[in-house]
């Protein structure tokens, strides 16, 4: 849903008590904490996805990925997932559900956790994902609105998926690359958030349906300035070349409509789209300590992030949330 | 031609106008009638990366109809011949390289060889007995090599005083007739000039 539109439908919406840590107020924070008592606080976060592979066991890993993304964006661990299907069983036969499923335990088991159930409609459009229940230690939150002035932020995975992903629909994508999309979007932030521990983290959210630019407004709001190096934002060259095409889907319009006016262009850059560009089960951006920044950044690339990359600095607010250098 | 996408989601719109544009033949018009914001800047999008002529208004509706003009590929072939052909020219005087049947045979010969060559000469110049070459018998060796030569490009000019002179004006079968004029520029203007 356009990010306008969806805060005017929830905005009114009022649940509380006083073990509630982050719930539906906080609408920029990832997932909702409850505390539990002093030493743990339950997450608790909910996605589904419309399918955008082919292959029903790789679209249940990605649909999975995307949902479990949030509890290791707020720093928590994964404990328990309900698998929430919308089934076409019209057009598709059970072993397609199966295969779907089977994708998504894979995930959830890669990250400690265990699927214990779940619920399946009938649907004319399929849908998967994941209800995910996990743990965090009360005073260990990664907020996501709380960088500090001077840090640096790290991107973890490359963007420009809602761009592959509108391409993979439109048949334009050929084979390895769909491949390596589909690695890509498949792939947890669950080591990276692991990671991210050990350092002096300040903030961290994941990138999603909102874009890079969403989310980071999400982690400025009117009190910082982020300012990125858009030629350091890691973006796939397969999607370069569909969006000169004119692929690029809806939502990263929508995005690009409510989020401009936040953002002040000092460099044009052809591509700045991307900025924009709605992402599926994207990367994590975490700001932390220039300091520590190019060590993080190895640390992730060595165990699998390969397309970490240092993206943009915190300064003090100067009159837009966003700026592009 | 005018498809209507209003209505579709990205990225049908863009696919569709793709479709319409590859059946379409050159100089033609397609309108596309688009609702979104998104698939105006994607239909645009699409045809300025084609490097098409493309232009939009608003219609009653509050649609969008994006005006796409499909151009005539514009062959060049002047320069990229040039670029394929070496700036020299082929001056044959004779229609045999020296003397009786064996001078026949060489000049058979070269000009087979000439097509070996990985540029050709750009022109060649027939005057005085070699104008016998280019009115020789269609069945003849020297006649399917010169045309082959013709059919690469190679321009072939037989003086038009000197197929007069043999008699032989009505029987050119490749290239066409030249004058002192036109000869006399070729050999100045090229890079060299080659007389067998």
């Amino acid at each position: 849903m356009a990010p306008g539109e969806l805060s005017h439908a929830i905005g009114t919406l009022k649940s509380s008590n006083e073990n509630l840590i982050i719930g539906m107020e906080a609408s920029n924070e990832d997932a909702s904490v409850y505390r539990l008592d002093d030493n743990r606080a339950l997450v608790q976060t909910v996605d589904y996805i419309t399918p955008v592979v082919d292959d029903p066991y790789i679209y249940g890993q990605i649909a999975a990925a995307n949902s479990l993304s949030d509890v290791f964006a707020m720093g928590g661990d994964v404990a328990t997932a309900l698998n929430l299907v919308g089934f076409d069983g019209c057009n598709h036969k059970a072993e397609v559900l199966n295969e779907i499923l089977q994708g998504g335990l894979s995930k959830v088991t890669e990250c400690g956790g265990i699927v214990v159930g779940g619920h399946t409609i009938e649907t004319p459009e399929m849908t998967y994902g994941l209800s995910v229940s996990g743990f965090v230690h009360p005073d260990k939150i990664y907020r996501n609105n709380t960088p500090r002035v001077g840090d640096v932020l790290v991107l973890t995975k490359p963007i420009g998926m809602g761009v592959l992903t509108t391409g993979i629909k439109a048949d334009m994508l050929e084979e390895k690359a769909i491949i390596k999309t589909a690695d890509i979007l498949a792939q947890l932030n669950h080591k990276a958030s692991v990671i991210m521990r050990e350092f002096d983290v300040s903030a961290c959210t994941d990138v999603t349906g909102f874009g890079l630019a969403g989310h980071a407004y999400e982690m400025a709001g009117n009190n910082f300035t982020l300012e990125f190096d858009f030629s350091k934002v890691p973006i796939l060259s397969e999607a370069i070349e569909l969006a000169n095409m004119g692929i690029i889907p809806a939502g990263t319009y929508n995005n690009k409509e409510y989020l401009d006016l936040h953002v002040e262009v000092k460099k044009e850059y052809k591509d700045d789209i991307f900025f924009y560009d709605a992402q599926t089960s994207g990367g994590l951006l975490i700001a932390l300590r220039e300091c520590d920044a190019q060590k993080f950044v190895t640390r992730l690339k060595d165990i699998g992030y390969e397309y970490s990359s240092i993206v943009a600095q915190v300064k003090e607010f100067s009159g837009k949330s966003l700026v592009l250098i | 031609m005018k498809i209507d996408c209003r209505g579709l989601a990205c990225p049908e719109p863009v696919i569709n106008t793709k479709k319409s544009l590859e059946l379409l033949p050159d100089d033609s018009i397609l309108e596309v009638l688009v609702d979104s914001n998104a698939s105006r800047e994607n239909v645009i999008r699409f045809a300025k990366n084609e490097s098409l002529s493309v232009s939009d208004e608003i219609t009653q509706d509050g649609s969008v109809k994006i005006t796409i003009v499909k151009g005539f590929t514009c062959e060049i072939a002047m320069p990229e011949k040039n670029e394929d052909f070496l700036d020299k020219v082929l001056f044959l005087k004779d229609d045999k390289v020296g003397e009786n049947e064996l001078g026949s045979m060489l000049m058979v010969g070269f000009l087979k060889s000439i097509l070996e060559l990985p540029k050709l000469p750009k022109t060649i110049i027939c005057v005085n007995k070699a104008v016998l070459l280019t009115t020789a018998d269609e069945n003849s060796d020297v006649i399917s090599v010169l045309k082959t030569l013709e059919d690469k490009g190679v321009e072939i000019f037989s003086c038009g005083v000197c197929l007069d002179f043999y008699k032989v004006s009505e029987k050119l079968k490749v290239g066409v007739v030249g004058n002192a004029y036109g000869t006399v520029e070729a050999l100045f203007k090229s890079k060299g000039t080659i007389t067998l």
